[in-house]
């Protein structure tokens, strides 16, 4: 038992009978095990972790569940308008989004592209915009452009282009790059040359990317609302502060149902695109 | 003669220009109402000197608030964000295996493992920050709620993918456990664990990664994090407090981004 | 006119692919090159339109010294010169017929290209170069649905439509079986003969080289170790080429 607990610190060594010493790997489960241990007392203080209030008050959430289970079916009409805003901003949002990200991909990728300090700088410029999530580009954007649709579209399309861009680049670096070798040698430019040969490989990956993107918009739109930035985020925030739970069923289930939709739409057409 | 071919041959091109025309319609029919719903009311009046103030403040960060060590500063906000998506993706594991379990297809049978697959698509298909709402309620405001929000948005996307994972086991070597007479334990322990964990080690940090992104945005909703102040800062125009919350958030997110890939990507190679 | 001047080439891996290369092409000429691979063939080879730039030396191709030129002008340079590659290099996904209009893209304006707008003229004229390799007849169907021999045929075609003087060919029919390379070979003999075009190739297999090609330049480690009519090769000749017996491999057309 010493010895087993011993061998989970220390890698154990064995002596063959020719002599040789054998030292199994190091183990690091162990210390892992124990690293994890005080980050999670600690993280457990830091936000105030406590099964008290679990225990004590935990039976409100489903409260307002079972509240949310009550329907308000008569609220229907006022949900319609501010989905169709949410599914323009993130359909707009996509397409634009991804209108731009395709040029940026092209100049990302390494094989198009031979100036490697250029491409470091601009990939870097990239995630760094990618880190923002979309609510705060929402929430400064509100501030900017003022409360509406515009700022919710605009914040997906920033988001759209950093994620699409990545997505593109990466697929665009496993593309075979011998018609471009050879639209070179016909002495066409980059631009020409990546349009001609790299384009129509890339042409079915690129629109998959545009669907997926979309169905992921869709789903961040439906919270930009809570800034200020349009669609229906706005009546979900404004219903959850009234009480309203009957009505926040009714905008979830419209919700729900307009995503689904959505990805099983999209998931359909990927498989066509292939 | 040869000539003749050819002219035959170019006469019999495909005329695309009716494919061309119809996509250019679809495209116009569906893209321009969109665009009329977009109400652009220009910049708002001050949106013009908002923009260039967080610029400012991005530029000229507020370093006091950055090197504060107190439960006031920069450094306090970003360590409680890590804290709040460390414990919600753990509470997250701890809940998703056993369901991911329940709703695999080679697990368990086809009834049992339909109703699970549906309740992680009703839990996947909630907005984050309904939830944040909700447990607001059970909590109050802080970081408490942005633990157990995560924790359940955690729930979907980890089960997906773990139920993947597992669909996907190879049951040739727990076939051979069992003729080298290994009892249940013993095939968990040495037939499915290894081959489990690495990819949902790798699962996990990528939910962690996400789930720092999330605790920031549920500062919002008054789910503790980054988020909030953020919010207050802005709403109080302090811009260059405004710079250094982004900026933290950018530098934690990279760090966090940039470990997390290369982990993943150690785990991958083996 | 195709001069080499004491040309040299090292890689920034320290690795000398060319060492003081001597050597005149006159208009015309067919020529192939042989040699192990790894000898320098392909480095040769694409020096010549830039694809690889020289690191000592002269190289004048046409009145141009090649290692000066740079940018627009090196684009307007390789306009003339085709160039042919072992892969094909064709856009699988796209018509026979717009690859073989690729290669007009050079001369259009950025927005022609974007919309794929080519003149019926050069529809024209790119009908005319497939018709030339003898398949005019699968113009308007995908790349990817022709075999390796129609394939070459397209990027040949491609190469044709762009009126070159000089037309390279990399390892043309390496991935060939053997009567399709002695297929393509021909339409590469047909096309020098009938156009007057420089066509210099290279090759692996010794004894196509020597059926097709009016000149042979055997090269061994960089340098050139034999150049003249291909009635001149020994099998003495070879084993110097190669440093060796050549293998069946090379020798793809059996002594029949």
């Amino acid at each position: 038992m010493i010895n087993y607990l011993k061998s989970l610190f220390v890698p154990e060594t064995f002596t063959l009978s020719n002599g040789k010493v054998v030292k199994s790997k190091f183990n690091w489960t162990i210390y892992i095990v124990i690293a994890l241990f005080f980050l999670i007392i600690l993280a457990g203080k830091f936000t105030g972790f406590s099964f008290e209030t679990l225990v004590d008050k935990g039976a409100n959430f489903f409260d307002i569940l079972v509240k949310m289970v009550k329907v308000d079916f008569a609220y229907f009409p006022k949900i319609v308008g501010p989905m169709i805003d949410t599914l323009t901003m993130s359909l707009l949002g996509t397409v634009i989004g991804a209108v731009f990200a395709l040029p940026a991909a092209f100049i990302c990728s390494a094989n198009l592209n031979k100036n490697r300090i250029f491409i470091r700088i601009v990939k870097t410029l990239i995630s760094i915009i990618r880190t923002v999530p979309v609510l705060v580009y929402a929430l400064i954007l509100t501030y900017i452009f003022g409360i509406g649709t515009f700022a919710g579209f605009l914040s997906l399309t920033i988001f759209t282009f950093s994620i699409c861009t990545k997505m593109l680049y990466e697929q665009i670096e496993t593309l075979d790059n011998g018609p471009f070798e050879a639209m070179e040698s016909t002495g066409s430019d980059k631009v020409k040359a990546t349009w001609i040969a790299i384009f129509p490989q890339l042409r079915s990956h690129y629109f998959s990317t545009m669907l997926y993107n979309f169905e992921m918009n869709v789903r961040s739109a439906a919270i930009l609302g809570y800034v200020g930035a349009g669609g229906i985020g706005l009546i979900l925030n404004e219903n959850i502060g009234w009480r309203k739970y009957g009505r926040v069923g009714m905008i979830l289930i419209v919700l729900i149902v307009t995503v689904i939709a959505i990805e099983s739409l999209s998931r359909f057409i990927r498989k066509r695109l292939g | 003669m040869s000539k003749s071919r050819i002219i035959e041959q170019y006469e019999m091109r495909p005329k695309k220009w009716v494919s061309y025309l119809l996509s250019i319609i679809v495209i116009v029919a569906i893209l321009f109402p969109a665009i009329s719903t977009i109400s652009f009311n220009g910049f708002s009046k001050s949106g013009l000197v908002v923009a260039k103030n967080i610029f400012l403040g991005i530029i000229n960060p507020d370093m006091s608030f950055i090197l504060d060590f107190s439960e006031l500063g920069l450094p306090f906000l970003l360590l409680e964000t890590a804290a709040i998506a460390f414990l919600g993706t753990l509470i997250g594991l701890i809940i998703s295996v056993p369901l991911a379990f329940l709703a695999a297809r080679n697990i368990t049978n086809k009834f049992v493992s339909n109703i699970f697959v549906t309740i992680i698509t009703i839990i996947r298909t909630f907005p984050v920050f309904v939830y944040g709402l909700m447990f607001i309620r059970v909590t109050g405001p802080g970081a408490f709620a942005g633990v157990l929000t995560l924790a359940l948005t955690s729930i979907g996307m980890l089960s997906k993918l773990f139920i993947e994972v597992i669909e996907d086991l190879d049951t040739g070597i727990i076939e051979s456990l069992d003729a080298s007479g290994c009892n249940t334990l013993q095939k968990i322990r040495f037939g499915i664990i290894p081959q489990l964990m690495t990819n949902f080690v790798s699962i996990l940090i990528y939910r962690f990664d996400i789930n720092v992104k999330n605790a920031s945005v549920l500062g919002l909703v008054g789910a503790g994090g980054i988020g909030a102040p953020l919010q207050f800062a802005m709403a109080g125009s302090k811009w260059d407090l405004v710079g250094s919350l982004l900026l933290g958030l950018i530098v934690l997110v990279l760090i966090i981004e940039t470990c997390s890939d290369k982990i993943r990507a150690k785990l991958a190679n083996g | 006119m195709i001069e080499f001047n004491n040309v040299s080439k090292v890689y920034s891996n320290g690795c000398k692919a060319l060492s003081n290369v001597s050597l005149t092409i006159e208009q015309g000429e067919f020529v192939a090159i042989i040699g192990l691979s790894g000898a320098g063939k392909s480095t040769l080879l694409r020096s010549i339109n830039k694809m690889h730039s020289i690191s000592d030396g002269i190289l004048n191709v046409n009145g141009v010294e090649v290692s000066k030129i740079k940018g627009k002008e090196l684009r307007k340079f390789r306009r003339n010169i085709g160039m042919v590659f072992q892969s094909f290099n064709l856009v699988r996904r796209t018509s026979v017929i717009n690859n073989v209009l690729s290669s007009k893209a050079a001369d259009k304006n950025v927005l022609e290209v974007l919309f794929g707008y080519y003149s019926k003229e050069e529809k024209i004229s790119a009908l005319e170069a497939l018709d030339k390799v003898g398949i005019l007849e699968k113009a308007y169907i995908r790349a990817d649905q022709l075999s390796g021999g129609q394939m070459q045929r397209v990027a040949l075609a491609r190469t044709l439509a762009q009126n070159p003087k000089i037309i390279l060919a990399d390892e043309p029919v390496a991935s060939l079986d053997p009567i399709m390379a002695s297929s393509v070979m021909e339409d590469f003999t047909k096309i020098n003969k009938e156009t007057n075009i420089t066509v210099i190739i290279n090759i692996h297999h010794v004894d196509l080289a020597l059926k097709y090609a009016d000149r042979i330049i055997g090269i061994r480690a960089g340098e050139i170790v034999f150049d003249g009519p291909s009635a001149n090769i020994t099998d003495d000749i070879l084993t110097e080429i190669y440093g060796r017996e050549i293998n069946d491999d090379e020798r793809m057309i059996k002594n029949d």
